[in-house]
C-alpha cells in the first residue's frame, strides 16, 4: 500500500479494483471543489479511503463510489428493487427485500392510496418497489409510488418466475447500452423482465419454456467473458428453432 | 422479533405457481426435465478418506476417520460405525448452530441405515481383539452449501470418502507374540476398508395436485413438494432402503416406477463413484512412488525405524492392560509424531537456506510443504542416530545438482531398487506376522 502514493489523481484508480485501505483522494490537494461519496468509501481526515472491495466508479461532476457484486442487498434510497410480501401489519406490509432486515411498505404508499381501499396481499406476493428511506438501525421504507405520487410501473407482478442472481449481475442487467445478452435474447424471444437492483429478476412469457430458458441464459451469462456470451447465445438461440 | 421471520427459505407464490404449471409440461425451472439428474462432481482432498461432493448447487464434504474403541457387548468381534452431520449456518440461513434440527437428524439416520441394514460396510473385518478391541469409524459430513437433495449428495460423499478411507494396519509381534503393534502409514500401507456394495441414495419429489414425480428436487423444489421418497440402491437393483416423508400419499404403482427409475440412476452414480475413486487410487500410488524417490536412505532407515517404534510399543502395550492406556497411548505417538514434524520442519527450512544457491528446478516452497516427502523421512528421524541426519541432506543435495534429465535416470533406477528392497523385508516379515494373527485370533477367548 505505501508504494502508491497519496497524492495521485483519482483518475488512475476509477474503474479499477479497488481494496479496503486503499487512498483514492487526496483533499488536501483539491480545495474549493466539492465531491459526493457514495457507498463503500469514506472521509478519513484530508483523504478519502475505500472501505469495500470493488470497483470505484466516478461520474461527472463529482460523485465517487464504490461497486461490488453480492449475494445480499444493502437497502439504499432511490433503488428499484423486487420484494416479497412476508407479513401484513395493520399499517404496513412487511417485504423482503435481500436487506439486513425486512423492509416497511406503508399501505396508504399506493396511487391514491387511502384507509378505504387498503390492497389486500397474501404472503409470498412478489412486488415490484421503490426504496424511499434507507438509514442504519432503521428498517427500509418501500413505496409502490413514484416520486410525484403516480404508479408508474410498481405494483404486483403477476405469473411468471422470479429468479435469484448476485447485485452485480442485476446491475449489468439495467446498465445503458443494454445488456448484450438481453438484447439478443430479446430479438429472438418475447418475454417480459423486471429487474431489481436488490439481485432479483422476474421473467415471464406466454410459455413456461421461454421463461426457463431466459433466466438460465441471463443466470449462466455472468460467468461468461464477452466472447463467450456471444457464442454461447449463438447455440442456445439455433437449438431453439 | 419481526426480523427474524427472514430465516427460511422466502417463496413468493408466482414461483410456486410456475413451479407446477411448467412441470406439467415436463419442464423443471432449471432446465432439467423430471427425471434428470444434476451434475455430480466428487473429489478428493490429499488425506485418504476425505471427499467433497457437489450435486448442482449443493455442496457436501464427507471425512471418515478411525479410532480404537472397545465393542459393543452383544457384538464382541464387529467394530462399529457412526455418522455425524454439520449443518453450517453458512449453506443456509435457516440451519442453526447448535441443536441438530430434525432435517439433519433425518439425513443421518437416511445414510446410517442405508449403510448399515445392507450390511454394505463388512464390520468383522473392523475386529482387532475380540470382545477387547475394535476399529470404530467415523463419518463426518459437512453441508456446505444447500441447493437441495441434501440426502443423496451426503449419501454419495460418505460413500465416497468411506472407499477411499485407510485405517492403520495391526499386528501382534513382541516376544510372547500378544502385544499389538498399531503400525504407522509410513512404514506398512494401511488398509482400506472392505467395502461390498455402494447403496445409493435417490430422492423424488412429489409435486403439485396431481403428484408429478420428479427427481433430484432443488430446494426450491423441497419448499413446494407435498412428499418426499428417498430409495436406496445398489448397483445390483437390491432395495436397501426407504425413507417416505411427506404427508402426500403415493400409490403403489408410483412407488414401484420410482424403484424402477431410481435403480438406473444408482448405477450411474455407482460408477462415478468406482471411476472417481480409481483414479483417485492410481493418483495416490504415483504420490507413493514420488515419496520414496528423494533417497534409499530414508527407505532403509524408515524400516529400521519401523523396529524402533515397535520396540517403542512392545514396552508400552500390554494386552492385559485395559484400553484407556492404548488409547492415551495412541495419542502420545501422534504428539510426538508431531513435535518431530516440527523439528524436521524446521531442519528442512535450514537446509533450503543453506542449499539456497542450488539449480532453478529446485523449489524450496514445495519441498518444504510436502507431506509426502516428510512422513517418509519421517521414521528416519524417530530413532537413528545422528551422523545419519547429516547423510540425508547430503543425498538430497546430489539429487538437486543433478540436472533434470539426469535425475530422471537416477530415479528410474532408484525406484527399481527400492521396489526390490522392501519386499524382500516384508516378505520375509510378513507371512510370520500372518500365522501369529491367525493364532491369536483362534487361541484368544472370544
Amino acid at each position: 500500500m505505501e508504494a502508491k502514493p497519496s497524492s495521485t489523481s483519482p483518475s488512475t484508480f476509477v474503474d479499477q479494483l479497488v481494496v479496503p485501505g486503499d487512498v483514492i483522494l487526496d483533499l488536501s490537494s483539491m480545495a474549493n471543489q466539492t465531491i459526493k461519496l457514495g457507498g463503500g468509501l469514506r472521509q478519513d481526515g484530508d483523504s478519502i479511503s475505500v472501505m469495500k472491495a470493488g470497483t470505484l466508479r466516478f461520474t461527472k461532476p463529482n460523485k465517487y463510489w464504490v461497486e461490488s457484486s453480492h449475494k445480499r442487498y444493502v437497502p439504499s434510497a432511490g433503488d428499484n428493487v423486487l420484494g416479497v410480501v412476508v407479513d401484513t401489519k395493520p399499517e404496513n406490509f412487511l417485504v423482503d427485500i435481500k436487506g439486513p432486515a425486512l423492509a416497511f411498505l406503508p399501505v396508504l404508499a399506493f396511487e391514491g392510496g387511502t384507509r378505504r381501499n387498503i390492497p389486500k396481499f397474501e404472503v409470498g406476493t412478489l412486488l415490484y418497489v421503490r426504496v424511499v428511506n434507507a438509514n442504519t438501525g432503521m428498517n427500509p421504507e418501500l413505496s409502490c409510488m413514484d416520486a410525484n405520487g403516480k404508479a408508474a410501473e410498481y405494483g404486483v407482478l403477476k405469473e411468471g418466475y422470479m429468479f435469484e442472481s448476485s447485485t452485480g449481475l442485476s446491475r449489468t442487467l439495467l446498465s445503458s447500452p443494454p445488456y448484450p445478452v438481453l438484447e439478443a435474447l430479446g430479438k429472438k424471444l418475447s418475454f417480459e423482465i423486471a429487474v431489481g437492483i436488490n439481485g432479483r429478476f422476474w421473467v415471464n412469457a406466454s410459455q413456461s419454456s421461454t421463461v426457463i430458458l431466459v433466466g438460465n441464459a441471463i443466470l449462466k451469462s455472468e460467468s461468461l467473458s464477452l466472447v463467450q456470451q456471444k457464442i454461447y447465445l449463438e447455440k442456445l438461440l439455433k437449438n431453439i428453432q | 422479533m419481526e426480523q427474524r421471520v427472514a430465516t427460511s427459505l422466502i417463496m413468493t407464490l408466482n414461483e410456486k405457481k410456475f413451479i407446477e404449471s411448467a412441470l406439467l409440461s415436463e419442464i423443471r425451472v432449471d432446465g432439467r426435465r423430471p427425471f434428470d439428474y444434476r451434475t455430480l462432481t466428487i473429489t478428493f482432498g490429499s488425506e485418504d478418506g476425505s471427499s467433497e461432493v457437489q450435486l448442482g448447487q449443493t455442496q457436501v464434504i464427507g471425512f471418515v476417520t478411525a479410532q480404537l474403541v472397545q465393542p459393543y457387548r452383544d457384538r464382541p468381534n464387529e467394530g462399529s460405525f457412526s455418522i455425524y452431520t454439520e449443518f453450517s449456518p453458512m449453506a443456509d440461513p435457516s440451519f442453526e448452530t447448535g441443536r441438530p434440527t430434525d432435517i439433519a437428524i433425518e439425513l443421518g439416520r437416511i445414510i446410517d441405515r442405508g449403510l448399515r441394514e445392507s450390511r454394505a460396510v463388512d464390520t468383522e473385518s473392523l475386529c482387532v481383539i475380540s470382545g477387547k478391541l475394535v476399529w470404530s469409524i467415523r463419518i463426518d459430513l459437512h453441508i456446505i452449501d444447500n441447493g437441495g437433495n441434501l440426502v443423496d449428495a451426503a449419501n454419495i460423499a460418505a460413500l465416497a470418502a468411506l472407499s477411499t478411507f485407510r485405517r492403520p494396519e495391526c499386528t501382534f509381534g513382541g516376544e510372547d507374540g500378544q502385544q499389538l503393534i498399531i503400525h504407522p502409514p509410513d512404514v506398512r500401507e494401511p488398509l482400506p476398508l472392505i467395502i461390498h456394495h455402494l447403496p445409493i441414495a435417490v430422492t423424488f419429489g412429489f409435486i403439485g395436485k396431481e403428484n408429478t414425480m420428479v427427481i433430484d428436487p432443488t430446494h426450491y423444489e423441497e419448499a413446494v413438494m407435498g412428499g418426499s421418497m428417498t430409495a436406496t440402491l445398489n448397483t445390483n437393483g437390491d432395495v436397501c432402503a426407504i425413507q417416505k416423508a411427506g404427508g402426500e400419499g403415493v400409490p403403489h404403482s408410483v412407488i414401484m416406477q420410482c424403484l424402477r427409475i431410481a435403480s438406473v440412476k444408482a448405477a450411474d452414480i455407482t460408477n462415478k463413484i468406482k471411476n472417481s475413486v480409481e483414479s483417485y487410487n492410481t493418483e495416490r500410488s504415483l504420490r507413493k512412488v514420488k515419496r520414496h524417490n528423494p533417497s534409499t536412505v530414508v527407505v532403509e532407515f524408515g524400516q529400521q525405524g519401523c523396529g524402533d517404534v515397535a520396540k517403542h510399543h512392545m514396552e508400552r502395550l500390554n494386552l492385559g492392560s485395559d484400553e484407556s492406556s492404548v488409547i492415551s497411548h495412541s495419542d502420545d505417538v501422534e504428539l510426538g509424531r508431531k513435535l518431530i514434524e516440527n523439528d524436521k520442519m524446521e531442519k528442512r527450512n535450514i537446509t533450503a537456506k543453506r542449499f539456497g544457491g542450488g539449480t532453478a528446478t529446485w523449489d524450496p516452497y514445495s519441498r518444504g510443504v510436502d507431506g509426502n516427502a516428510l512422513r517418509a523421512s519421517l521414521a528416519s528421524r524417530v530413532a537413528t542416530p545422528p551422523e545419519i541426519h547429516k547423510e540425508e541432506p547430503k543425498q538430497e543435495k546430489q539429487n538437486e545438482t543433478l540436472s533434470y534429465q539426469q535425475s530422471l535416470v537416477h530415479e528410474v533406477t532408484k525406484i527399481e531398487l527400492q521396489t526390490k528392497q522392501p519386499k524382500t523385508l516384508k516378505d520375509a516379515v510378513k507371512p510370520r506376522h500372518k500365522r501369529r494373527n491367525k493364532l491369536m485370533a483362534n487361541s484368544s477367548p472370544s
